[in-house]
């Protein structure tokens, strides 16, 4: 469970989040979506424990991250969007430094670490050196450490960057269960399809504060949209999608952006 | 579309002119500290061959003789620092500068790019020699009462004696890149680095320094001038810029050898060219190539460590900073050039000759173990800055994993500065043990040098770990974080330090030696006094290395704001 209260974060006189509130329960994967700019990386950072907050508070299954920072990063996985890793460790070495940093030793770590491996399809490369790694193998990398010591909740910023379809579909695969399993997911996204496919509610911020929070649906209905009609033959999510753009477009104020892409398109 | 090569140049020189606009933390402290030793280092050495030329005009024509090898000797060492200097510059703006994959895209001919890069190496491989060559040359000049004449040679001297070496790195570089497997690009530094070890060596060694210091070998001034003009031969660049430079203080003027050095320098830029023209964009290539990446497993690593009685922490923490390190070459091959060094530093107490003055040899021999002391204490600082002070900033952008984990910025700090602590304890003791044994001094100074060192290792690499938690430098390159404000802070703060402690332990290590050599007892209040020193030692030490850490784990806590 992620649980933020009245977040602020100012830098000088700049104030990037205001009063941001949210909360995301067990098996729920909660979209946070905004333009560039919005507040969206450091409301993330301020939850992964990477920036001190201005005020508010930040909860990770009922840990308090200010008073309790270790118990709230050790039930936390966090996922950012570009995968910096120690590029002389081997696949196999990184995840056990990574384990160890939460605590875990022992002989069930090696079974831990391959079994991670093997379900992000990396269990081939267990001792190659990450610096030969592409983008998409690293990212994965990254993933697998973040789920390595079983975390209560996650906090994933653009899981599909520079991922292929293949690799794409599996980490979506991957979310759900975890999902599943009752773990509280905070997705960070700019590819809206990836939201409407996933996110069981999304929140959309913009110049700081929470604008609109809800299901797809629900926000649809926000900006006066209503959700496409006829059986889901696969070609409903695109549709679905582009509706989400608009919606999204509408909410943020970039409508013009949109016409503009329209009369080019 | 083609481009003229200075319009190559233009992104370095705008990026230094952004760089220089935009004011940082520290910049103009660090402007002052670095403009102010540079100074100081300018005056002293202007002052030096300022005081040296004048010396030696009194001995006529054996002053000329002397001050013409002199000229040789130091275009001689610049040589080979800017020959040192040019490969490792070379491979970098050639082949591993991460703008060359825009212009290799860009349609320009590799004749252009060849010119930008060049001359991009050329500025960045001699600034430092032309900086150190300036003053001397101008108090050379100025003892000698020259004209304007003898500047302008100066200036139009040092310009190709720095193409060539610059010229011959290039080639080098392009040789090496051709022929070693692709991406190895890095480990090419370590090669360097071995061969510039293994040359200092041998530069130092054809000096025979201790010859030198022999009196009885002093009469024998022909064997004395075949020592000194040994390692000067008429082939180098560096023999025709002394030559060109000599003729033009005596007030003429050296064609010969000024013309050899123009014409070999456009000869070696258009050899370069040309090989590059054939040669560059094949090693190029090859460096792009990215086959499966060598490394070590280091197994035994993680059953020793497994070993230690260590948190899960502080051991994968260990293994982690010890695996990245042996398998970064550029990292551990400097260890090289440092263990040459040492080998240098301690084959020089092996064959100091202090019985040549036997009624001084015990007090020198005493001496000299503070002398060794102090010496030990600048290694200790200079292997700390090297390789303790970017412990820190060594985790580059990989730092969040360590700052989103449930790790406290505290237990991060102390794993580092342990780990750093081992080696600078080991190395330095060895130094200082095994250089007192080949002196030979009083036993009490063993043990005094062996406890100082202890305690200075502790407040060193405790100051080094505060000082890069405090100025870490995330994105830098790890071999250039010691150059960064933070390094040039802890090295003058080093150095201090170690003054104050060779005050600290000499002033009572004299008195009891002195009282000794008297057979006289020491006094209550001598050794109270005496005691003070030894504990205010260990305190400034122990103040040092625990107010350092603590500010360094605050530094860390903080950067979450």
């Amino acid at each position: 469970m992620i649980a933020i209260h009245d977040l602020i974060k100012t830098y000088g006189r700049f104030t990037a989040v205001n009063g941001v509130s949210l909360d995301v329960k067990p098996g729920e994967i909660h979209g946070f979506l905004g333009p560039n700019g919005a507040g969206k990386t450091t409301t993330l950072r301020m939850i992964a424990g990477l920036l001190k907050p201005t005020a508010g508070r930040i909860e990770v299954n009922g840990h308090d991250l200010a008073t309790d920072p270790e118990a709230a990063k050790a039930s936390l996985g966090f996922i950012p969007d570009r995968p910096f890793i120690y590029e002389k460790l081997t696949a196999g070495e990184f995840l056990r430094f990574h384990g160890g940093l939460f605590g875990m030793d022992g002989r069930g770590m090696g079974d831990r670490v391959r079994e991670m491996l093997a379900l992000f399809e990396l269990g081939q490369w267990e001792h190659e050196l990450v610096e030969s790694f592409s983008h998409g193998m690293k990212q994965r990398l990254v993933m697998s450490a973040a789920f390595l010591h079983r975390p209560r909740a996650v906090v994933v910023y653009e899981p599909m960057v520079g991922l292929d379809p293949r690799g794409a579909r599996l980490i979506k695969d991957v979310f759900r269960r975890m999902s599943e399993r009752g773990v509280a997911i905070l997705m960070s996204t700019h590819t809206l399809e990836v939201a409407d496919e996933m996110c069981d509610r999304i929140s959309i911020i913009l110049k700081g504060r929470i604008i609109a929070r809800g299901t797809v649906d629900e926000l649809r209905a926000m900006a006066g949209g209503a959700a496409p009609e006829g059986p889901d033959d696969g070609s409903r999510h695109g549709e679905e999608a582009n509706q989400l753009t608009a919606v999204f477009l509408k909410l943020t104020g970039g409508t013009a952006l949109q016409e503009i892409d329209e009369a080019v398109g | 579309m083609t481009y003229a090569f200075p319009q190559l140049l233009r992104p370095h020189v705008l990026a230094s002119r952004n760089r220089a606009r935009r004011r940082e933390r520290g910049d103009l402290m660090r402007a002052v500290m670095f403009g102010a030793i540079g100074l100081l280092v300018c005056g002293a050495l202007f002052q030096g061959s300022f005081w040296l030329t004048s010396r030696l005009d009194a001995y006529d024509e054996l002053g000329d003789y002397l001050l013409r090898i002199g000229l040789s000797w130091l275009f001689l060492t610049f040589l080979s620092f800017l020959a040192f200097s040019a490969v490792v510059t070379a491979l970098s703006t050639f082949f591993l500068s991460e703008d060359l994959r825009l212009l290799l895209t860009a349609p320009i001919p590799v004749r252009r790019l060849f010119h930008a890069r060049f001359f991009r190496t050329v500025g960045q491989s001699s600034w430092m020699v032309v900086i150190f060559l300036a003053p001397v040359l101008m108090g050379v000049g100025r003892a000698r009462c020259a004209g304007v004449s003898f500047y302008l040679t100066s200036v139009l001297t040092t310009v190709p004696f720095a193409v060539i070496p610059v010229a011959a790195g290039t080639l080098a570089t392009l040789f090496l890149v051709n022929t070693f497997p692709a991406r190895r690009a890095r480990d090419l530094l370590m090669l360097m680095g071995l061969l510039f070890a293994a040359s200092l060596v041998i530069l130092l060694r054809f000096i025979r320094p201790e010859q030198l210091l022999k009196v009885e070998s002093l009469p024998d001034l022909t064997d004395f001038f075949s020592t000194l003009q040994s390692p000067v031969t008429p082939l180098l660049p560096s023999f025709w810029a002394g030559e060109s430079l000599f003729a033009s203080l005596q007030g003429g003027f050296d064609l010969l050898h000024f013309g050899a050095l123009w014409t070999t320098a456009l000869a070696a830029i258009v050899v370069a060219r040309m090989a590059c023209e054939r040669w560059y964009f094949a090693g190029f290539s090859r460096a792009q190539e990215a086959p499966k990446a060598r490394f070590t497993r280091l197994r035994g690593l993680d059953t020793l460590v497994g070993a230690l009685p260590l948190t899960t922490v502080r051991r994968q923490l260990l293994i982690k900073d010890v695996k990245t390190f042996l398998r970064d070459v550029s990292q551990w091959s400097q260890l090289l050039l440092l263990v040459a060094l040492v080998l240098l530093y301690l084959y020089n107490f092996r064959v100091l000759d202090l019985d040549r003055i036997p009624y001084m040899t015990g007090f020198v021999k005493n001496v000299y173990a503070f002398v060794n002391l102090g010496m030990a204490g600048f290694v200790m600082a200079t292997v700390a800055v090297r390789f303790v002070f970017p412990a820190v900033s060594a985790e580059g952008p990989a730092f969040w994993i360590i700052r989103t984990s449930p790790v406290t910025m505290r237990d991060f700090l102390w794993s580092k500065f342990w780990t750093g602590l081992l080696p600078v304890l080991v190395l330095t003791e060895v130094l200082t043990i095994a250089a007192n044994q080949f002196l030979g001094v009083d036993p009490f100074l063993k043990i005094m040098a062996a406890a100082a060192i202890f305690f200075m290792s502790f407040a060193l690499v405790g100051l080094a770990v505060g000082l890069g938690a405090r100025y870490p430098r995330f994105n830098a390159d790890v071999t250039q974080v010691a150059g960064s404000y933070g390094g040039v802070a802890f090295m003058i703060q080093a150095v201090l330090f170690v003054i104050v402690m060779i005050l600290l332990l000499g002033w009572p290590s004299s008195m009891y030696l002195f009282q000794r050599a008297r057979r006289a007892p020491l006094g209550i209040a001598q050794q109270w006094l005496m005691g003070g020193c030894f504990a205010s030692a260990a305190a400034l030490s122990t103040a040092i290395w625990v107010t350092s850490m603590r500010s360094g784990i605050r530094a860390l806590e903080r950067m979450r704001d």
